[in-house]
């Protein structure tokens, strides 16, 4: 009974904007998140009462998890030295926010690695990481939007570009790095800002979570937009290795046609552990040539361009199916149709993530619950949701809510043969190592 | 793209060039008025490094700029070696509003002058002069509303809004002959320049185009021994931030396994 109240009220949420405060153990800002920016009076007082409020229950060797405030719940990650606040009044599990606040904390390490913070610290307790971050605040807010919508960050698990296989097969293999590049970690071609192929050693596989980061990373303004050829970033990768640097060589290719500057968002990206730049850019010069002499890059190009690398769930052909996710447990890979009416308007995707992101929490017992369900079907007024976990996958389906429990189990099952049969076209699967 | 192809197809003789300074100089606004004589107000500031190449002739040779555009925020310093090491051409920017610019430039050129190539050519530049001209060379006085700065609030240029009427000259910090001093003593070229404009930035292109010992580089490339120059740079193996790639492996249940 408990549960209806809560989602009958769902339909009513404003899902206004998150407010997102990170500040050191010392009670000084680090960054702020909240609509109208992060420099209005006041602020510095409520980050004090924030450090004061940590600080009690620190005393007391306890941890502020959160405050809940009516329908704003304010949810605290302590990463000392730093600290992590959200409030928010979307009514998510607390676990998503907790992962929202471990994301920020993540790209802010992969600014200044943590055993730099860990150092500056110890020297300082009243440091102004500030300075340290001038410039990099377009990250942390383009995070921070990515994290609104992006449901493979909350899955923890890589969301690939839908091609053919035979075209990732032949992109990849032109990928493959050849003896004289030395130390290289990872490589990976992006589309529309999915993941293309993934090249990397055999000893290594990359944590979903530093993906998410150098996606971020290579998407922000200041990347994405600029002019040049390509850009040399460095960038730490908290999960590889929190303690250095690696560098990102990030080349967006563009075609310089009618079709705008970065339509397509095709980029490759290199990440490499030495510092020889000269060697990196003249393998992608060479890869480039070839990408664009054999075909693949127009391939690539046209299928995105021609909406190959999209569908809708109308393809399945599923009655009162309107929206899924799948999750293939041993790729760590999602794939999902298009977001469409009535969830292309943001309200109503806002309100289906959260309910996606309900059934994950139930499904994996995040947030405390003794333990986790194999199978949850919610119904509200505007849709009925299902999450399913099986040994293979977890599955999310979406489904008109006028419709019985029986047809939501149907559309799930008729889902799961569908994704079977076209898994080669919809994850990375097999890319080369070397 | 085909462009940056490294042609040795072609005639031109490759200059690998680096821009240095402070934040919010106008750096990447340099570059992008020579490269696409273009400009931005409000860019988004560098992360890391941008590549950028752009010819430029000189007589009956093509120079081909290989330019490496870098982020002027402190915590890039330390990454700076990794792009002036083999660079035969600094330019390396200060804003004329902004008098501690001039002194960050200035230990720049220091670092250039004791670690780089020892053959590097440098070059001052001294930009945003359209925010210390009188309107005379600016077609409008409203031109002037516009400033230059890039998105960083810590570095705004003071007195934005002084554009209409007054004495534009107040803006200024650095006059031109102090900086114009300085440049000679430490034999460096010097330009006084603005990205928004265009004045002066074509002019340093060329100028360090006459100034590189092409007949060297051209003997250097031929003699097969990689890249021009690089007898010159030292190497500082503190300054290499290389990675055990043995360390670490994320073997863990959650990676991708793809």
């Amino acid at each position: 009974m408990v549960l209806k109240l809560v989602f009958d009220s769902i339909s009513a949420r404003l899902y206004l904007p998150r407010e997102y405060f990170v500040l050191t153990d010392a009670g000084k800002p680090v960054f702020i998140s909240r609509p109208g920016g992060g420099d209005q009076d006041g602020m510095v007082s409520t980050i004090g009462i924030m450090q004061a409020l940590i600080s009690v229950f620190l005393d007391d060797h306890d941890k502020l998890r959160c405050i809940n405030a009516g329908q704003t719940r304010i949810t605290f990650l302590l990463r000392p030295p730093l600290y992590y606040a959200c409030a928010s009044s979307w009514g998510e599990p607390e676990s998503v926010i907790r992962s929202h606040l471990e994301y920020l904390h993540l790209q802010i390490l992969s600014i200044v690695t943590a055993t730099q913070l860990k150092r500056i610290f110890e020297r300082r307790t009243n440091f102004d990481l500030r300075r340290l971050l001038n410039g990099a605040e377009p990250f942390m807010h383009s995070l921070l939007s990515r994290l609104e919508t992006d449901i493979a960050m909350t899955m923890s698990s890589l969301n690939c570009l839908k091609v053919e296989p035979n075209l990732r097969k032949r992109l990849a293999e032109s990928l493959v790095p050849n003896s004289k590049m030395k130390d290289i970690l990872y490589i990976i071609l992006i589309a529309n800002d999915r993941v293309v192929t993934l090249i990397r050693p055999k000893k290594h596989s990359i944590h979903p979570a530093d993906l998410h980061i150098i996606m971020n990373t290579i998407h922000s303004p200041s990347i994405y937009n600029s002019p040049a050829s390509a850009s040399w970033v460095p960038v730490c990768l908290p999960k590889f290795n929190p303690a250095v640097f690696v560098n990102a060589y990030i080349a967006f290719l563009r075609k310089d046609d009618s079709e705008g500057l970065n339509e397509s968002g095709v980029a490759l990206v290199c990440i490499n552990g030495g510092g020889d730049l000269e060697a990196v850019r003249s393998w992608f010069d060479s890869v480039i040539i070839k990408l664009s002499s054999d075909g693949t890059l127009n391939a690539l190009l046209s299928a995105h361009r021609s909406k190959e690398t999209e569908y809708s769930v109308s393809e399945l052909g599923i009655p009162g199916l309107r929206h899924f996710i799948y999750k293939s447990r041993a790729q760590v890979q999602i794939t999902l149709p298009t977001f469409e009416d009535p969830y292309d308007e943001p309200h109503a995707r806002k309100r289906l993530i959260t309910l996606y992101q309900t059934l994950h929490d139930s499904i994996h017992a995040k947030s405390g619950q003794e333990a986790g369900l194999k199978l949850q079907y919610i119904r509200t007024e505007t849709e009925s949701v299902m999450g399913w976990i099986t040994q293979p996958f977890e599955l999310y389906v979406t489904l008109s809510p006028l419709l019985p429990k029986s047809a939501a189990v149907g559309a799930a099952n008729a889902v799961a043969r569908w994704v079977k049969k076209e898994e080669a076209r919809l994850f990375l699967k097999d890319a080369p190592v070397f | 793209m085909s462009e940056t192809a490294s042609g040795s197809a072609d005639k031109s003789v490759q200059v690998k060039l680096v821009l240095l300074g402070e934040a919010a100089v106008g750096k990447s606004s340099v570059v992008l008025r020579f490269v696409s004589n273009e400009f931005q107000p409000n860019k988004e500031p560098t992360i890391g490094a941008a590549f950028l190449t752009q010819k430029c002739r000189l007589e009956d040779r093509i120079l081909r700029y290989e330019i490496w555009d870098t982020a002027g925020q402190e915590r890039f310093h330390s990454l700076a070696p990794m792009y002036y090491r083999n660079a035969q051409a600094a330019v390396v920017v200060y804003d004329v509003t902004k008098a501690s610019s001039l002194e960050k430039a200035k230990s720049w050129v220091k670092e250039l002058q004791r670690q780089a190539n020892p053959n590097i050519v440098i070059a001052l530049a001294g930009n945003k002069v359209d925010l210390v001209q009188p309107s005379a060379s600016s077609p409008s006085a409203a031109s002037h509303s516009e400033s230059e700065d890039e998105a960083d609030d810590a570095t705004a240029t003071p007195g934005e809004t002084a554009g209409t009427a007054g004495e534009p000259e107040s803006l200024r910090q650095v006059p031109r002959e102090e900086a114009q001093a300085y440049a000679t003593e430490a034999g460096l070229l010097f330009f006084e320049t603005s990205a928004k404009t265009g004045e002066g930035i074509v002019d340093i292109f060329t100028e360090i185009a006459k100034k590189i010992p092409i007949e060297h580089i051209l003997a250097a490339s031929r003699g097969g021994s990689g890249r021009p120059g690089a007898s010159g740079g030292r190497t500082d193996s503190t300054r290499q931030q290389g990675v055990n790639l043995e360390e670490n492996a994320t073997k863990g249940k959650d990676a991708c396994n793809c």
